[in-house]
């Protein structure tokens, strides 16, 4: 069913669309956002203008953005989720083609001031395109071959390009969050077993290649793997972060050493610190019950948005909300997972946290994504 | 599947008939069937989302639960796995028999620059040499302003050295971790261990190669990793060792000598209990070799294993041995002694003159040359040479030490007549100490070869038979005669049934000839002779004692006590308890009271 074949008359217009908001969601970000000042602010050892002010100005454009976005009507972003993959494909080719180069990956492309991270927007653009797709799809195609062949080059297509920057986090990002909204669109679990199987296969060839001519992963992914699996092997080298990061979640304890009081952090032993190692600061500073109260203020924003996806019967509003809360799970799952240990390091930051521009705006425009379909659902 | 139609033919025309829209029949099924597909769709995305949820909480539990146990761990700093630990404690600790240790290595520094990263060139030099007297100043100061990348400055600095260095706070004086062979008990069996020293050298490390000793004929075994860091047991015993060392350098300073040297020997598997030679060093600061002399005069000479000396009368005991394995003579035969004997244009003498006759037993116990001189004559070059072979004489001894096979014996280059009967009583043919208490050795063990070691507790090979062991037990009471009624009579020590040998050898010229007043002075003995333990094989070098004017040099007077003091000392540690000898039945006396 389509906005087309519902009653329009109950969606609400004007400035009455304020009262429609996800205002929980709403609060649940600012919360999460305002974690990553105070975490900025300490890391910096208490300069506010380091980190903090840029990312509270960011915060301030992120939310107005949010609310341009969320005040759009939905049908008008599901008529240009086309348009805005195929714009993000184009900047991720240009990207390859002129990009800048930092921190050993080609990831950036200069828009005059603005610098800008593709790979940060087609995140938001597949799940678009992939909740449009799905919304247009009769039903019962979804698990015909040729109809999930269609998505499936439609996930490949940017994550091989992703690949190819190299940035191994948002390949797995884009993977898992494409993978997400087909997976709930109800394409049939043989596909997803096959995969599952194909993806065990490859991590053997993965495994098996190191030394070989055909090595299909860099040296360094490989060191990165090694150094996952045992990070005491080279303490100072590859593994100096995960360690670092570990005695900072272990030497904070249950209640933490207090704000402003973290020493692994502040005193310059963990390099990224202000980005994808941030989570350790904070465990450090307010221990174990200050991680987990982040862990649960991203679970009640999962929580809200997949209440919100159950609410709204537009097919393509429930996939979208779906997809973007897939999307920001697998962010922080993937950044907690690597900062305490669970798996390799892959280079992927904590979503409305760790200091940068671009993710946090594309964040919050997707969570305006997620405030439009709350406020035009069909009632 | 069945479909429903969404234009069923009967029901149209029903509804014509009665006049009705049949447009709104199919309305009403396009729009059952719309909310059938989605009623569908929503049940499977709500099972679907469902698995989601789960394994999002999944998530949330593994890394909250992560989360936990991390913070309830201990922090745990990683040690420094640097690259230099692999090298770090390599070689082998050498210990004695008991375990205790006479070689370890100990971690310490070396002080290398890198002038380039050098705050104050000059003040760090000023610096340095008030802290290392031996430095130069100018050179350091040379070193460092000039275009030199990197100078190795001390290899080896105290920690306190080190910190002193710290505080002068120049970044470009840097220090390197590397091991050291360390020698904790300082000069004791200071031959025996050699000495180590730095083979390749990097700033992170520095191999230690064995320069001499037993670290040098082990370097490889003390260096291989598959040893697992088991030490290298050696049969040394330190407390006897430090006592025998003891004894024999206040020997040597009372009998004026000028080298002495000392043999401690278990009789049964020939493990060295004890070996020393005088003047010896401390291997911890290795003196470096003579560039001028006699190598012989270093510290360094191991006058034990390296030095062959004409070991005079010490050597009778061989002859007569032979001469009974032979069956040429029995203890009481009767030789011929009367003196000088002259052979061809040669003439052999002996100390005192012994009348026309003596008995075999008189000959040892008197130390008879004229005597020994006919006896080896009975016997004939070519058995004395393969007996002498039998005992080991004419090989070097192949104990565990690089210097071994410089211990080579000096044989006659003709064995003629003349020099088997110069060799019966020990001249014409030199051996090192260590050739004499293996022949002691095997006399004690009942005629069975003996066959000197260093290492302990490796099983023993039983040695060839060299003479018969009654023949063995025969020589050892004539050598016991030798301490209760002879030349040794110094050495009876009350308990220890001391046996042995003396033998005072005029000392060779370098030019040919024989000083008239250097001797070798030797004792060779045996304890406690009931039942053969021990050898102990001490030997002076250019010894002099003078007694009321007259200066004696025979080992009698020189030798003989410093050997009884030895034994005196050592015997209570290597676990032997004075025994009651036998009495003699004659010697008792009624005593009435």
């Amino acid at each position: 069913m389509s906005y087309l074949e519902s009653n329009l008359k109950t969606v609400p217009t004007g400035f009455r669309k304020v009262l429609y908001l996800n205002w929980p969601l709403v609060i649940l970000l600012t919360a999460v956002a305002c974690t990553g000042f105070l975490m900025l602010y300490s890391v910096a050892g208490g300069r506010i203008e380091t980190w903090a002010e840029p990312q509270m100005k960011r915060f301030g454009f992120g939310m107005a953005a949010m609310f341009i976005v969320a005040f759009v009507p939905i049908w008008f972003w599901r008529n240009i989720s086309a348009l805005a993959y195929i714009v993000s494909l184009l900047l991720l080719i240009a990207v390859e083609l002129f990009g800048s180069i930092g921190m050993g990956a080609q990831r950036w492309i200069e828009l005059g001031p603005l610098r800008l991270q593709p790979s940060e927007l087609m995140k938001i653009a597949l799940v678009m395109l992939l909740a449009a797709y799905y919304d247009w799809l009769d039903v019962s195609k979804v698990s015909r071959p040729l109809w999930v062949a269609i998505p499936v080059a439609l996930i490949l297509l940017p994550t091989a390009l992703v690949l190819k920057q190299p940035d191994l986090g948002t390949a797995i990002l884009l993977l898992a969050g494409g993978g997400l909204v087909m997976f709930c669109a109800g394409v049939s679990l043989w596909y997803f077993g096959t995969v599952m199987a194909a993806g065990v296969g490859l991590v053997f060839a993965v495994l098996e290649s190191r030394g070989t001519s055909w090595q299909l992963i860099k040296d360094y992914q490989f060191r990165r793997i090694d150094t996952f699996l045992d990070p005491s092997s080279d303490p100072l080298g590859a593994g100096y972060n995960i360690t670092q990061a570990q005695i900072a979640l272990g030497s904070g304890g249950w209640s933490g050493r207090g704000f402003m009081q973290g020493t692994q952090s502040r005193l310059n032993f963990l390099p990224e610190k202000h980005t994808d190692f941030i989570f350790t600061t904070l465990a450090e500073e307010f221990g174990f019950l200050g991680a987990i109260a982040l862990l649960l203020i991203y679970a009640g924003i999962i929580a809200f948005c997949i209440h919100s996806a159950l609410s709204n019967k537009d097919r393509f509003a429930a996939l979208l909300t779906l997809g973007i809360a897939g999307t920001f799970f697998f962010f922080f799952a993937v950044n907690m997972a690597m900062v305490t240990g669970l798996m390799p390091v892959v280079g992927v930051p904590l979503p409305l946290v760790s200091y940068g521009g671009t993710a946090m705006m594309i964040l919050l425009m997707a969570f305006g994504l997620v405030q439009s379909a709350h406020i035009h659902r069909p009632r | 599947m069945i479909r429903t139609p969404l234009r069923p033919l009967a029901r149209i025309l029903s509804a014509r008939a009665r006049g009705e829209n049949p447009d709104a029949i199919e309305r009403e099924n396009i729009r059952l069937r719309g909310e059938m597909n989605r009623d569908k769709a929503r049940s499977r995305a709500e099972g679907r989302l469902l698995v989601m949820a789960l394994l999002f909480l999944g998530a949330f539990v593994t890394v909250g639960t992560r989360m936990g146990s991390l913070a309830a761990s201990e922090p745990y700093e990683p040690q420094l796995a640097s690259s230099g630990t692999e090298i770090l404690a390599q070689r082998a600790d050498i210990v004695d028999r008991e375990g205790r240790v006479l070689a370890t290595n100990l971690v310490t520094h070396a002080l290398y620059a890198q002038p380039q990263m050098m705050v104050d060139p000059v003040g760090a030099a000023e610096r340095l040499v008030e802290i290392f007297p031996d430095l130069d100043r100018d050179r350091l100061v040379k070193d460092f302003t000039g275009g030199r990348k990197f100078l190795w400055i001390k290899k080896k600095i105290s920690p306190e050295q080190m910190q002193a260095v710290h505080d002068i706070g120049d970044p470009g004086l840097l220090f390197g971790p590397r091991e050291m062979r360390l020698y904790p008990n300082g000069a004791i069996a200071s031959h025996i261990l050699g000495g180590a020293s730095f083979g390749r050298e990097g700033v992170d490390s520095a191999e230690i190669l064995g320069v001499a000793g037993v670290e040098k004929a082990f370097d490889g075994w003390l260096r291989d990793p598959g040893n697992e860091g088991a030490p290298l047991s050696l049969s040394l015993d330190l407390t006897v060792q430090a006592a025998m060392e003891e004894v024999l350098a206040g020997g040597m300073r009372l009998m004026d000598a000028k080298g002495a040297t000392a043999i401690l020997m278990e009789v049964g598997s020939g493990e060295i209990v004890a070996m020393a030679s005088l003047p010896d060093f401390d291997p911890n600061d290795r003196p470096a070799p003579l560039t001028k002399g006699d190598a012989s005069d270093s510290p360094l000479f191991n006058r034990a294993v390296q030095g062959v000396y004409e070991l005079g009368s010490t050597f009778k005991i061989f002859a007569v041995a032979q001469a009974l394995e032979l069956g040429l003579v029995n203890p009481d035969t009767m030789i011929a002694t009367k003196s000088p004997m002259i052979y061809g244009r040669h003439r052999i003498r002996d100390f005192h003159n012994y009348g026309k006759e003596l008995s075999v037993t008189d000959i040892i116990v008197k130390s008879s040359n004229i005597g020994t001189a006919r006896i080896a004559m009975m016997i004939g070059g070519e058995r004395q040479r393969g007996f002498l072979d039998g005992l080991g004489f004419l090989t070097p001894t192949g104990v565990e030490m690089v210097e071994a096979p410089t211990g080579r014996p000096i044989l006659p280059q003709k064995w003629s007549e003349i020099s088997s009967m110069t060799i019966a009583y020990g001249h014409g043919l030199s051996a090192s100490p260590l050739h004499l208490a293996a022949a002691y050795a095997t006399i004690a063990n009942g005629g069975r070869k003996v066959t000197p070691t260093l290492l302990h507790g490796a099983a023993p090979t039983p040695g060839a038979q060299v003479m018969r062991p009654e023949v063995a037990r025969t020589s050892l009471d004539m050598m016991r005669a030798v301490v209760t009624r002879g030349t040794a009579s110094f050495a009876e020590i009350k308990g220890y049934e001391v046996a042995g040998k003396t033998g005072t050898a005029d000392k060779a010229k370098p030019t040919g000839g024989y000083y008239k007043d250097k001797v070798i002075a030797t004792f060779a003995s045996v304890f406690p002779a009931s039942d053969p333990k021990y050898v102990l094989v001490l030997t002076l070098d250019e010894p002099v004692e003078v007694i009321a004017g007259e200066a004696r040099r025979t080992a009698g007077w020189t030798a003989v006590p410093v050997a009884a003091e030895v034994i005196r000392r050592t015997a209570p540690l290597l676990g032997l308890r004075p025994v009651a000898e036998p009495a003699d039945p004659e010697a008792l006396t009624l005593v009435r009271n």
